[in-house]
């Protein structure tokens, strides 16, 4: 195998077909289904929403203050920022309660990866419970009575 | 180095709504995200994970868009961040800062992600190179690579053409493939970059050159 970023043009007939199998191999070596779920992303493209950014995650802080509820030992404390609200995830035991700041009634809708979606109601205090915990990545759309419409990234809990 | 014109327009066409300008994204570079998480020794599982989180990044990414020239790069210190990630909530690892700043590395791991991004853009360049050939070299190239490669004697009955003729066909056929002009975009940046280091070595009477 020449060494990577060598010029071709000076490779032999050797170097060239052993980095032509090198580069076959890479491509190989990738499972089919890998590159199809990577396609698949696509399906996010144009999504009329605004997204949020995760902003804060407990894990990797060492100096982690539960973020809503403070007689309660928190196991993971996540919050998401988008221009206009923020959302605050916090996990205890086996139950997710969410709050959208500023409280605002509407709906979320809890969405994994194969399509699938679930909706729970948000309360005139912003507050809604997620039950039980998605075992797969999901992310969290957020419609508001009033018409907003935000997209959580990704969640891996 | 990283601004090859063929992505430029992939990632525009992709971001105008062409879905399959972004399945050959995928497939021109589904390789670089995958060798990154396996020299960080990961499972299946949380290859398939980061695989997802880098992909949907870049689709969120596509509309407002600094990555485009640089997309082979973007791609690789995603992956590596996400990677890093993984590995720190399986360790409990806590290294100071938020799990979001990309900046925990090792210059090892960014010598690695640097080399990787070079691979990943020479394979892309021959694979591109390999699939524009005729299908007659394909196939004698194929045959020549396939592991065992089949004898010269196979491959003549295969191809009907004289056991002789194998070796001035395959040099012929490696000929085409080095003159690719795939490999030759590859080669005019790679050439660049030389001269620039050779610019620089003459300056300082250091030049070695023929």
């Amino acid at each position: 195998m020449p060494e990577v970023g060598s010029v071709p043009e000076s490779w032999d007939d050797e170097q060239l077909l052993a980095a032509l199998r090198e580069a076959l191999r890479a491509e190989r070596a990738v499972p089919p289904e890998f590159v199809e779920a990577g396609k698949s992303a696509y399906a996010w493209h144009n999504i009329d929403a605004e997204l949020a950014r995760l902003t804060y995650d407990s894990i990797g802080d060492p100096d982690r203050v539960p973020s809503m509820r403070s007689e309660t030992a928190s196991i993971r404390a996540l919050t998401f920022t988008s221009a206009h609200l923020i959302i605050e995830l916090e996990v205890s035991g086996e139950s997710l309660l969410g709050q959208v700041i500023p409280a605002r009634e509407g709906t979320i809708e809890i969405q994994t990866r194969d399509g699938a979606a679930a909706t729970v109601p948000v309360d005139r205090l912003g507050w809604f419970p997620i039950h039980p915990i998605p075992a797969s990545p999901f992310r969290l759309r957020y419609h508001a009575a009033d018409g907003a419409d935000v997209l959580t990234g990704w969640i891996n809990l | 180095m990283r601004d090859d014109p063929s992505v430029i327009m992939l990632v525009e066409r992709a971001r105008d709504g062409d879905q399959r300008a972004w399945g050959q994204i995928v497939e021109r570079y589904g390789p670089l995200v995958w060798s990154i998480c396996r020299r960080y020794r990961l499972d299946r599982a949380d290859i398939d994970e980061i695989g997802q989180t880098v992909w949907l990044l870049l689709v969120e990414q596509l509309g407002g868009l600094r990555v485009s020239a640089a997309l082979p790069g973007w791609l690789a210190t995603t992956t590596q961040r996400e990677c890093l990630r993984v590995l720190r909530a399986a360790r409990r690892y806590d290294l100071t800062g938020s799990p979001l700043e990309s900046q925990m590395s090792s210059d090892d791991d960014d010598a690695m992600i640097e080399q990787e991004i070079l691979a990943a853009e020479l394979n892309a360049a021959l694979r591109a190179a390999f699939a524009d050939l005729p299908p007659r070299c394909r196939r004698l190239l194929s045959m020549l690579l396939s592991d065992p490669p089949f004898s010269y004697a196979k491959i003549a009955a295969v191809l009907s053409i004289p056991v002789g003729s194998i070796g001035p066909q395959r040099a012929r056929c490696l000929d085409r493939l080095r003159r690719s002009p795939y490999l030759t975009r590859f080669l005019d940046r790679e050439t660049e970059d030389n001269e620039a280091e050779d610019a620089r070595s003459s300056d300082a009477g250091g030049g070695q050159r023929a």
